[in-house]
């Protein structure tokens, strides 16, 4: 009994065991209360009645009656100073017609020599074939007809030409919006040296024909939607209809159509209302600039979706491996991309954990540091003020602040300013006494590594994670990077996109999916579509 | 079915899981304890039978659950010997799965301070441990065999790789004589040599959470022919490097293996930092599996939610942790938990298989 | 809030185990003496700096790298030399090692130590057992450093005339050498030294010479098992014997003398040897076979009779044979007449032979090595003469 006793631990440790009780347990309740918080922001579900009725969105249907007519839209968009009308006589119909038009947003020639020429002197009753039904007797390639005032005057000022004949009770809006826009170019974000050259642009209606345009095929469908509350915006699913998951697809249907905020302006916030886990560090939405990659995923089974006005295109569901993977690793032969691959998960791992793996060596295993190595270190760190925590910082955080200053300075002094400020103020900063040249070394390899990623925005979260990590390798040397280490895995193992695993095809081993991850075998050998989104037509090749 | 059904398991993840359950301590000092206890070189064939020992008892867990398809021994124990026998002999599993969670916590805070970081207090290494374990076992069954398969293939590369430069040390002569003594320190050695494959109770988990039950059987032998396979290249390796004298005395033996030899010039001219590394990261994996079963038993014994259990159990666990006084404390533990998983072996399997089959085949119940 | 707890529980505890590598002594070698104060500690002792012990034993550590001053490159260039040796006596190499602490800065560490060098006539006095517990218990020092014996003071071998180099670093890369001779045994590691202090076998050690900061490898230091003691030293040719015994060399060479008196030199490319074991009624008996095969590489002699045809050649193996002979009866009457051990590797042979018979008389098995019959045969071919041909 007293040898029972004897083990019976002291009141200290029983405080520690409740600690190691509660600290979790807060983890826990701060968790799911911070995600509840999160989520419930854009509050997906609530029908608020009151509010779903816009003020502005006047449904005044055509009067027929021409003066009305323009009254009204006078009074409901007339003062805006870009607003412009022409009025004239249909000279073969002797009716009165208006153009109705936004300034700067249409092709003023076409509207001045053909559309006017036509209307003034051309257009005849039978080719209006009065009583009207127009539509199909105007010789415009787009004509769409607004039913009521309110359409018509949103159409208008997002840069449609708007026509209104005298006794005709409906709107015509003949011409499409020709705003200020960008040539097609290369994408910026995501440069390959073979490939297409081609990158999305800001109209949607490009974007989509770039998608059309990778190949014949009546199985490519394009789904639009209307979203946005305030200013509304057309978004565009494309997906394989003969190989997409029905049950991927209602998923991303559903999240889209929950979607509540009242302007999107970038794919961005999509992005971030459609995503699984708001508190994760990882990107749930894989975003690409690239319609070869989109048409690539979406021929694997993913989902593209487009939005207007952004170059950026998003893709769902994403994977882990996604992120490290770039599409010129199909377009180079097998061995070179395989070869590429495997050095851009070494760069990711050094990008994510080498600081983290100097700060442990440096303060708390010099036993695990070869000795030569271990002496040229300590003769190069003599006189560093600093712990080798603070020590990483200084250079870390100065090297983040001059990448985020890149981003901004104008592009021809740019790479100056890049050169100048890695260059000298590493060296001055080993010179000073301030850091140690084995750690510029160190955080030199970290950047250029984290360079290395085809993704930018997984490179965010690599340099995010990194200062977890060295603060875990402050705290506990080694042990506590392997602790980083397994939270990050525990994390990602937990985490999905629309359904699929993040970590698929890591684990479960699907051994033919991975012939696609840290390898690139050659195509003869990649017949199938990857299992992990359980796609309907499994083969790509016979 | 799109979305994965959460709470199955494949093939391959099961064999994993077993793997990682039994690979855990051990691995750093079954070759003293086998060694010692033989005092002859020819351990590894006591490896051996040990290794062929545990097949059969493998296959008699697996018989057993098959009976009962997609229920845990926590389910189907109470069925077959009446609630309350069931009841107590799945709170006695518990109760060793829960010590020997705190065992190998305790023996990771003892290595980690001993090798890594000396001067920490042993709270800062164990409470981390636990909670980052908690973490992972609260996403049930699917995270933790998700990340038991990105571990396991680095845990064995690491590995052949460190003991592969260890061959430059390796001496053939360590490992002879053979039999020079006869048999008599085999059957001496058989005892140490069937503890370390402590925790393979857990096959009357996983095998019910597996998504093909046919693949049991090969799974699990799969499962437990790994670590013998690793036991087997461990104890060879050992021996042949360091000689039996050596490894009698030395404490961590396998470490210390590794620690004997440098490779100068090479990128990492220590090897013991990757062993370190993919031992701490073993251990992890080896926590988590107890954790997660003594959880999980608690709850689907008393119809308490697996979440809430998760949370009740880091106390306790780490009490279980602190209970040793000393290293002394920690090794005798470690042989008492061996044989307390011999006898409930007997009490579980064997029991309870004769139960059922006394009440099936010879009393005609249905079951 | 909870982010402010977070930083003071970080900047609090962030020094557990933390201890930057610059704030940090490593010592690459060890040396230990028979225990009498270094000077410096004498006269500390005279100002009453004392503690309670007896000087038994001398350590000597060499840190490196010294602290050089920072920045100024000028006086880096200029610093003499790249390690500092310190030395104290006690009877506790831990309890030396603790009162280092109370002179330098900074704590030393021995993750990086290479050498251990121990002086013979300290371990006349003391056991190996005694002198290598510590060492072979602390966690920092690695079992793969390396043992050595000194006839002379040990921590001499810790200084060398060169400026740029660190003689534990030295030695242990001397080590190296082994291809090149066989006059350097198989480096003796803490592990492999362990096992054999806890089987009670006698075994040797490389043995340092010194002289002008200069250090060479001259032959080995026996210790017997049964005491722990250092009880002689074999010369370097006893040391090229061994190897021979022991199927352990790589290279080497063997020299003679012609009939002219002229040196003759045979470079050894492959050497190789097997021990038999003979047990009869429990009688033992041993045989060594020895095969070795080479090139004729140096001749002195001008009078040109070493043509290449076989009768000459056959002389020439003879003579190379029978210096070969003579190395290893020396050794052989050192081993079983003079220090009766068994150092060559018989009690494995005999072990792996017959492991019951082994068991039973292991623990005088030096004394009967002494009065076993031990025979040898030799085969010895000369493959070539060499890129350079005088015919």
């Amino acid at each position: 009994m007293s040898a029972v006793i004897k083990y019976i631990p002291d009141w200290i440790i029983f405080i520690q065991a409740f600690i190691a009780f509660s600290v979790p347990l807060l983890l826990y309740f701060l968790y799911t209360k911070l995600y509840h918080f999160v989520g419930k922001t854009p509050s997906p579900n609530v029908n608020r009645p009151n509010e779903k009725k816009e003020p502005d969105e006047v449904n005044v249907p055509f009067t027929g009656s021409f003066e009305k007519d323009m009254e009204i839209i006078q009074e409901l968009i007339g003062g805006n100073c870009d607003f412009r009308t022409r009025e004239f006589t249909m000279a073969k119909l002797n009716r009165r017609a208006i153009l109705v038009y936004v300034d700067g947003m249409q092709n003023d020639r076409l509207l001045n020599v053909k559309v006017l020429e036509y209307l003034m002197f051309e257009a005849t009753a039978e080719d209006m074939g009065l009583p009207l039904k127009a539509a199909e007797l105007l010789p415009f390639e787009s004509l769409i007809e607004a039913g009521d005032i309110g359409a018509f005057n949103r159409s208008v000022l997002f840069g449609h030409t708007g026509l209104i004949i005298e006794g005709f009770p409906k709107g015509l809006l003949i011409e499409l919006p020709d705003g200020a826009n960008r040539a097609v170019t290369e994408p910026v974000s995501e440069a390959l040296l073979r490939g297409p050259r081609l990158g999305f642009t800001e109209v949607l209606s490009e974007n989509t024909s770039m998608l059309r345009r990778q190949g014949f095929t009546d199985q490519l469908v394009m789904k639009t939607y209307r979203v946005g509350t305030r200013l509304k915006k057309d978004l565009v699913i494309a997906y394989m209809k003969d190989i997409v998951n029905e049950d991927l697809l209602r998923e991303v249907d559903s999240r889209i159509e929950k979607m509540n905020m009242d302007f999107l302006a970038e794919s961005g916030y999509v992005e971030q209302l459609i995503e699984d886990n708001y508190l994760s560090p990882f990107q749930q939405v894989q975003n690409t600039e690239r319609p070869d990659r989109v048409i690539n995923e979406i021929v694997a089974g993913r989902i593209g979706i487009l939005l207007d006005g952004t170059p950026f295109a998003l893709i769902v569901p994403a994977t882990f491996t996604m992120l490290l993977q770039s599409p010129e690793d199909y377009y180079e032969r097998w061995l070179p991309s395989t070869l590429l691959r495997m050095l851009r998960f070494l760069a990711a791992f050094l990008a994510l954990m080498a600081p983290a793996l100097y700060i442990s060596l440096i303060s708390f295993h010099p036993g695990l540091i070869p000795t030569e190595l271990a002496i040229t270190i300590i003769e190069t760190r003599q006189g560093v003020p600093f712990p080798s925590l603070i020590e990483v910082l200084i250079l870390e955080v100065a090297i983040e602040i001059l990448r985020e200053a890149g981003i901004r300075l104008p592009k021809p002094i740019g790479p100056a300013m890049g050169i100048v400020g890695g260059l000298i103020i590493g060296d001055a900063a080993v010179q000073a006494g301030i850091v140690s040249p084995f750690l510029v070394i160190v955080v030199a390899v970290t950047a250029i590594s984290s360079f290395s990623i085809p993704t930018y925005s997984a490179g965010f979260t690599l340099r995010l994670l990194r200062f977890v990590g060295m603060i875990f390798a402050a705290v506990l040397g080694m042990y506590g990077t392997i602790l980083f280490f397994l939270l990050m895995c525990s994390h990602l193992t937990k985490l999905k996109s629309f359904g699929v695993p993040y970590l698929t095809p890591l684990t479960p081993y699907r051994l033919q999916d991975w012939k696609d991850i840290f390898l690139r075998v050659p195509f003869t050998l990649m017949k199938k579509r990857p299992a992990m989104f359980k796609t309907r037509n499994r083969r790509k090749s016979t | 079915m799109f979305k994965r059904n959460d709470d199955k398991i494949t093939a391959s993840q099961a064999t994993i899981f077993l793997t990682n359950t039994v690979l855990g301590a051990g691995i750093l000092t079954m070759p003293r304890s086998v060694t010692q206890a033989m005092d002859s070189p020819d351990s590894w064939i006591t490896i051996l039978i040990g290794g062929f020992v545990i097949m059969p008892v493998i296959l008699l867990m697996v018989r057993l659950c098959l009976k009962f398809q997609g229920q845990t021994i926590f389910e189907f124990a109470g069925k077959i010997v009446g609630k309350w026998p069931g009841k107590i002999l799945c709170l006695l599993l518990i109760l060793y799965f829960i010590i020997i969670a705190g065992f190998e916590i305790r023996t990771l805070a003892e290595v980690g301070l001993f090798f890594l970081l000396e001067g920490t207090p042993i709270w800062a290494i164990v409470l981390p441990f636990i909670w980052a374990g908690t973490y992972l076992v609260s996403g049930g069954i699917n995270s933790i065999a998700r990340v038991y398969q990105i571990i396991f293939p680095i845990t064995i590369l690491f590995l052949i790789v460190s003991y592969g430069f260890s061959l430059r040390i390796f001496d053939f002569s360590n490992l002879r004589p053979s039999l020079g003594d006869g048999i008599m320190p085999l059957l001496k050695g058989l005892k140490s040599s069937i503890l370390i494959y402590t925790g393979c109770e857990v096959v009357m988990i996983i095998v019910a959470f597996m998504e093909n039950p046919k693949q049991a059987t090969k799974a699990m032998l799969g499962g437990i022919a790994i670590p013998f396979g690793l036991y087997f290249l461990t104890i060879v390796l050992v021996v042949g490097g360091l000689s039996i004298n050596t490894v009698i005395t030395s404490t961590w033996p396998t470490i210390d293996l590794i620690r004997s030899f440098e490779i100068t010039g090479f990128f990492v001219e220590r090897l013991e930092f990757p062993l370190m590394v993919i031992w701490l990261m073993q251990m992890f994996c080896n926590f988590c599996s107890f954790f997660f079963q003594a959880s999980l038993g608690v709850s689907q014994l008393f119809k308490v939610s697996y979440q809430t259990m998760i949370f009740i159990m880091v106390p306790l666990i780490f009490l279980s942790t602190m209970v040793p006084k000393s290293r002394q404390d920690l090794f005798a533990l470690g042989d008492a938990i061996g044989m307390m998983g011999v006898w409930l072996f007997l009490l579980t399997t064997v029991l309870l298989s004769l139960v059922w089959w006394i009440r099936v085949k010879g009393l005609k119940q249905h079951v | 809030m909870l982010l402010l707890i977070l930083l003071s529980f970080l900047l609090l505890t962030g020094c557990w185990s933390s201890k930057e590598i610059e704030d940090l002594a490593l010592y690459a070698g060890l040396a230990l003496d028979v225990g009498q104060p270094a000077p410096v500690e004498e006269e500390f002792e005279a100002k009453g700096a004392t503690y309670s012990k007896k000087n038994k034993v001398m350590a000597t550590i060499q840190i490196v790298p010294t602290k050089s001053t920072s920045g100024d490159e000028k006086k880096k260039m200029i610093a003499p030399k790249h390690y500092i040796n310190i030395s104290a006596s006690g009877d506790s190499i831990l309890e030396i090692f603790r009162q280092f602490s109370i002179r330098r800065d900074r704590p030393i560490i021995g993750h990086h130590l290479k050498v251990i060098v121990i002086n013979s006539d300290l371990l006349k006095k003391q056991t190996i057992e005694q002198l290598m517990d510590f060492v072979l218990r602390d966690n920092d020092i690695r079992p793969s450093t390396l043992v050595f014996i000194s006839r002379g003071k040990a921590q001499n071998t810790l200084i060398s005339s060169q400026p740029n180099e660190i003689p534990a670093f030295h030695i242990y890369g001397m080590i190296r050498n082994r291809s090149r001779t066989s006059k350097v045994i198989q480096a003796v590691t803490l592990s492999k030294l362990d096992g054999l202090m806890y089987s009670k076998r006698s075994l040797v050690l490389q043995n340092l010479e010194t002289a002008k900061g200069e250090t060479e490898f001259s032959g080995v230091g026996i210790i017997k098992g049964s005491t722990g003691h250092w009880i002689g030293n074999l010369n370097q040719e006893d040391t090229e014997g061994l190897a021979w015994i022991k199927n352990e060399g790589h290279a080497g060479v063997i020299k003679t003398y012609d009939r002219d008196n002229e040196p003759i030199t045979y470079e050894i490319k492959s050497m190789k040897s097997k021990t038999k074991v003979h047990v009869n009624d429990g009688k033992i008996a041993f045989h060594v076979s020895i095969k070795t095969e080479g090139r004729l590489i140096e001749i002195w002699n001008s009078k040109g009779h070493y043509t290449k045809d076989e009768s000459n050649i056959k002389e020439v193996e003879e003579l190379f044979k029978a210096k070969l002979k003579q190395t290893i009866d020396e050794l052989m009457h050192k081993l079983q007449s003079v220090y009766k051990v068994d150092v060559a590797g018989f009690g494995e042979a005999l072990a792996l032979k017959d492991p019951r018979l082994w068991k039973s008389i292991k623990d005088d098995w030096d004394d009967l090595f002494s009065k076993t019959e031990v025979t040898f045969d030799y085969e010895l071919k000369i493959t070539e003469f060499g890129s350079f041909t005088d015919e």
